[in-house]
């Protein structure tokens, strides 16, 4: 291989528009690419530290006994922080001060040692004031977030219930701490939120000198980890777990959360798709136009002595070299891009975005290469062997083949870019059939338009239009690929506008401001009645589920137990209650996916949800058999149910008929929303019903909210880049393909045309090609979204007419332009040289 | 004058009998799929061409004269028939042997030019010798563009040259690699005239210096004329 020629060709063609677009085209696409990437990483980092707040730790490992030391060394190694604490339950009780002497709650102890929390913070309340009538909740000092040897953090709950204060001292065991501070909420408030009872923080130190935890007695001991490595540590600690020790992030422990940042993920991945799709359309007109140029290169190859061997590897070298230079420029644009992003978006996050990690820019440069070698290498093996003796007559066809292959070839590499980017089998699917459908479509909606247009033709004195038509006509080949790719690009644009609207509010809207924020337990039968009347008073109106609790015991008749299930979510869920309800209709934001939900008489029969059904593999006709306080009750898997977890309604994974539920032990369970301002509400129910727990979501909502807000300002900057790209490529794709009609209009002026006679032709063209490939790309577009809001993103998808008009009048118009900029210098140049240039 | 300039190469020919032969064409045809017949461009074409000589090929636009060309060149095949450079048979090289033959064997000059747009005067001539990896290329080629008289236009692109200047620059990469056979098709067939007998000039006076074998294309019967020898095609066939 002659390296040094390789080189100096790719030095002499960079001179020529044709390389030139070519690098600029992929530069362009792997910018892109690697910048909506790399961004997606530094956004998503930001929300998991995020979600990560209602965990205290990036992620934590609990155990019924003292974690071996090992845990915490192995956590080391990986760069992580770490800290360790006791968690148990146990009964506090207020110190001899007064009236409230000796009241006493079951709390949630926690002995914690500094640092402490490693994620977020212990949040406490300032001073009341009238806009904050209950104090604005703030970050404790993060030195003071630890609670000296002799002193305790209680929950507000608790103090309340307790009518304590800071100051105050209370019985914990053989203590007396001093209460140092009131808290509202800790970091930790992940997991089973129905059974949290009000917090107490201690000193580890403390714990010994408690005699709290006695010989068989029950604590969770956990260790709580954080840093960049965190996820990492996870998958390699897992399998290393002992019986009884669990490894806990925050999307295993909150549905809700986990939701959020998996749509927030493939949101992202869908705007990095689309830069792959915009990249993908730039590339190959780029690639047509300067694969032209090089037949004539190879010809005098050939000719002078070249084999084709020498000639293959020549062409291949010198591609493989100018789309490195591509690749990185466009990698070092893809790095600047995202942190001008970042710093455009510094403000919107409530911390600091991660650093960003190296791998989107390898997928970019990857996705580059690919895409190029997919699209170009059949076409080069043809072009090395052209027939020398095209010198000779340069009108020769050139040797077919390739074309298939490359299309093939392409289409693969394509599919392989787009799920790598989407990292989703089905959007990927999605996207590259919309490829292959709309490109079958460019070609009959052209060939048809063709069709057409000859009829017109035939007239005899020809207006500008049909001269226009008439051209279109003569480059049939080309007139349908750039239908195709200008399409394509309008189909991205709407999609993408749509996507960033449309989409996005539907999402939002599923979490509505006023989604329920406070759950009310264990209420009996007789308080349902009172409890509804006074929160219908309030404007609220609580649906109350019947709650019993069941172990499940058997599955088909054969008796299960945890250590039948390989998965963890499965072993957790065979060992632990189940809270099972009844309700006559799926309750609101239940589908069900297949079965019939049981009828209002109906017995025996269970609705399970879809994801645990999957988990725990059992399917319609299966037979389920739960304990229910010491009674066996089977029931039958009548059907599946989608839980729309983002809700924050009452969310149960088994409904059983009312006759199964009637004759058992139950309490019920209710949500709603609970304004900030409104101080009366809860006093009121405490009142009608003192046993009744109400459980704060706010918190959890709160962040889900912030999530998704953040979210919806990041993808409005993400979308925009991709729409900037996607405008800079459109314009590419009309540029590239101007060489023939800058030649032709030459030729027609040559012959006489005048200058009006050529701009009007030109306007007819572009306005055609504009048309077409906006009615094709609003077409595309609107199949696209549709397909990808109920299929990917499931949610509801609404035509936007207005939308669609404005996509094919931008189109037309954006064609237009860019296509008289694109010739009009031809009109004031002499025909001469345009001719000369060939 | 330049000694590597001198003596056009000698391949090693096969039969001393014939060891001044450059070109031997025997019985060539050559046919072109019509529809679903065979249509004859080129029928039993023979001829033989000496070291040194200058052959003209003439004839009617359309008779086969660059067919022919192409096939004597090595740049196409016939369906039957040989060619035989210096006494060795080329027709049944492989592409590859074949295209390394025509290198340092052969030179071209095309009615079209045929520079590379991309690379400037001095880069298009460079072009045949850093195929065969020579090492002086860019000397050589600076020398021959200057003997070109364009010596002060080698970094000027094709377009940015005229008609007759890319002519000679054409020229300068068909002698540049030393060889011993030039081919050329109406090299004059796309310049006005004064500038076409400057080109032809120029050709006929390298022919001499270079001592190469000439075969050139023409329907101009004048330029036909000043060559040693001349062939008349019509309709494929050599009819004088
Ligand atoms: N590849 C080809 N396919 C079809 N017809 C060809 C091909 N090559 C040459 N011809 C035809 O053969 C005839 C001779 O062509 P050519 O050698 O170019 O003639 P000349 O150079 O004398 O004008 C012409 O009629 C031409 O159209
Ligand atoms: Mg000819």
């Amino acid at each position: 291989m002659n390296l040094t020629l390789i080189f100096r060709f790719v030095k002499r063609e960079l001179r020529t528009s044709e390389a030139r677009i070519l690098v600029l085209a992929l530069a362009l696409a792997v910018a892109s690419v690697g910048a909506v990437g790399m961004f997606a990483d530094r956004v998503k980092g930001a929300f998991a530290n995020q979600a990560n707040v209602l965990l205290g730790a990036d992620a934590l490992i609990s155990g019924d006994r003292e974690l071996p030391a090992s845990l915490p060394e192995e956590a080391a190694r990986y760069g992580l922080k770490t800290t360790q604490s006791i968690r148990f339950g146990s009964m506090v009780a207020a110190r001899s001060n007064g009236a409230n002497a000796g009241e006493a709650a079951l709390s949630d102890v926690k002995a914690i040692s500094a640092p402490y929390p490693l994620r977020g913070s212990i949040e406490i309340r300032g001073e009341p004031t009238s806009a904050e009538p209950r104090g604005k909740r703030m970050p404790i000092a993060a030195d003071q977030s630890t609670p000296k040897p002799g002193e305790v953090f209680v929950d507000e709950r608790l103090a309340s219930r307790l009518n304590v204060k800071v100051g105050d001292t209370i019985d914990l065991g053989k203590l007396s701490p001093r209460i140092a501070q009131v808290f509202v909420e800790e970091p930790e408030v992940a997991g089973n939120f129905l059974s949290a009872a009000p917090k107490v923080l201690i000193n580890a130190n403390d714990l010994a000198a408690s005699e709290l935890l006695g010989p068989g007695s029950r604590a969770s001991y956990r260790l709580q980890v954080a840093g960049a490595r965190a996820e990492e540590f996870a998958q390699v600690i897992k399998p290393k777990l002992a019986p009884g020790q669990r490894l806990e992030t925050v999307r295993e422990l909150r549905p809700e959360v986990k939701n959020t940042l998996e749509r927030s993920e493939q949101f992202l991945g869908l705007a990095a798709s689309f830069a792959v799709f915009l990249a993908v359309v730039a590339i190959v007109l780029a690639l047509r136009r300067y694969l032209k140029r090089e037949i004539d290169t190879a010809t005098i190859f050939r000719t002078l002595g070249a084999g084709r061997t020498q000639t293959l590897i020549h062409f291949i070298g010198q591609f493989a070299l100018l789309s490195l230079i591509a690749c990185v420029l466009g990698v070092i644009g893809a790095y600047l891009a995202q942190a001008g992003l970042a710093y455009v978006v510094r403000g919107l996050f409530a911390s600091e975005l991660p650093p960003a990690g190296v791998a989107p820019l390898w997928r970019a440069f990857l996705t580059g290469v690919v895409l190029l070698l997919g699209f170009a290498l059949p076409p080069l093996v043809a072009l090395a062997s052209t027939p020398p003796v095209r010198a000779l007559r340069r009108d020769m066809q050139m040797p077919g083949g390739g074309g298939v292959i490359a299309t093939v070839l392409g289409i693969a590499a394509v599919l392989g870019v787009v799920l790598m980017q989407a990292q989703d089998l089905k959007t990927g699917f999605i996207f590259v059939g919309g490829i292959v459908a709309l490109v079958g479509a460019a070609s009959l909606g052209a060939a048809a338009m063709l069709w057409g247009v000859r009829r017109v033709t035939k007239a005899r004195t020809k207006s500008a239009w049909q001269m226009g038509l008439a051209n279109l006509d003569r480059r049939r080949l080309s007139t349908s690929i750039q239908v195709a790719c200008l399409g394509l690009g309008v189909m991205t644009l709407i999609t993408v506008g749509f996507v960033r609207t449309d989409l996005f509010s539907a999402w939002q809207k599923s979490l509505p401001v006023d989604a329920p924020n406070r759950f009310l337990i264990n209420i009996q039968k007789e308080q349902v009645e009172p409890l509804t009347s006074l929160l219908k008073e309030r404007g609220q109106d609580a649906t109350f589920y019947p709650m019993v609790r069941g172990r499940l015991v058997a599955v088909n008749d054969k008796s299960v137990s945890g250590k039948d299930y390989v998965d963890e979510r499965a072993k957790r869920l065979v060992d632990r209650e189940w809270n099972m309800s009844s309700a006559d209709a799926p309750p609101k934001g239940n589908v069900i996916l297949s079965g019939n939900y049981f009828g209002a008489d109906a017995k025996d029969e269970v609705s399970l949800e879809d994801g645990i059904a999957t988990t725990l593999g059992v399917k319609l006709g299966d037979k389920l058999t739960y304990d229910i306080a010491g009674d066996k009750v089977t029931v039958t898997i009548t059907s599946l149910r989608k839980v729309d977890w983002d809700s924050f309604r009452v969310n149960f994974f088994a409904l059983v008929p009312k006759t199964n539920v009637d004759a058992l032990p139950k309490s019920y369970i209710t949500a709603f929303h609970l304004p900030t301002n409104d101080l009366k509400t809860l006093p009121a129910i405490v009142n009608a019903a003192p046993n009744v727990l109400a459980i704060d979501v706010s918190e959890v909502m709160e962040r889900v909210r912030s999530i998704v807000e953040q979210v919806a300002s990041a993808l409005e900057f993400v979308f925009l880049f991709t729409l900037a790209a996607g405008l800079l490529t459109l314009y590419t794709a009309v540029v590239s393909t101007q060489d023939e009609r800058r030649y032709d209009t030459a030729i027609v002026r040559t012959l006489g045309g005048t200058r009006t006679q050529v701009r009007n032709a030109l306007v007819a063209e572009f306005s055609l090609l504009g048309v077409a490939a906006g009615a094709l790309g609003v077409l595309g577009a609107v199949i696209l979204t549709w397909a990808l809001a109920t299929r990917i993103l499931k949610i509801e998808f609404v035509a936007s007419p207005l939308v669609w008009v404005i996509g094919l009048v931008a189109a037309t118009v954006l064609t237009l332009v860019a296509g008289w900029l694109g010739t009009r210098s031809v009109l004031s140049t002499p025909p001469i040289r345009v001719l000369r240039e060939g | 004058m330049n000694a590597d300039f001198g003596g056009a190469s000698a391949a090693p020919s096969l039969s001393t009998s014939n060891a001044h032969v450059a070109i031997a064409a025997d019985k060539l045809n050559r046919t072109v799929p019509l529809g679903d017949r065979q249509l004859t461009i080129l029928d039993d074409v023979s001829l033989t061409v000496n070291d040194g000589e200058t052959l003209a090929i003439v004839g009617a636009s359309g008779s086969g004269k660059t067919t022919l060309l192409g096939l004597l060149a090595g740049l196409d095949r016939p369906n039957t028939g040989s060619v035989s450079w210096h006494g060795e048979v080329i027709n049944t090289l492989s592409e590859d042997a074949l295209a390394k033959k025509r290198q340092g064997t052969v030179g071209f000059v095309f009615q079209s030019f045929q520079l590379l747009p991309a690379l400037n005067a001095l880069e298009n001539v460079m072009l045949p010798l850093e195929l065969a990896n020579n090492d002086d290329a860019e000397s050589r080629a600076k020398e021959w563009l200057t003997r070109m008289g364009l010596g002060e236009r080698i970094d000027h692109l094709p377009r940015q040259l005229s008609g007759g200047e890319q002519q000679r620059v054409a020229i300068a990469r068909a002698f540049a690699a030393s060889p011993s056979i030039v081919f050329a098709d109406e090299p004059t067939g796309n310049l006005d005239t004064d500038t076409g007998n400057e080109i032809i000039d120029l050709m006929f006076q390298l022919n001499r210096d270079q001592k190469t074998t000439l075969i050139l294309v023409t329907h101009d019967l004048e330029l036909a004329a000043r060559c040693n020898r001349h062939i008349r095609l019509a309709r494929g066939k050599v009819i004088a």
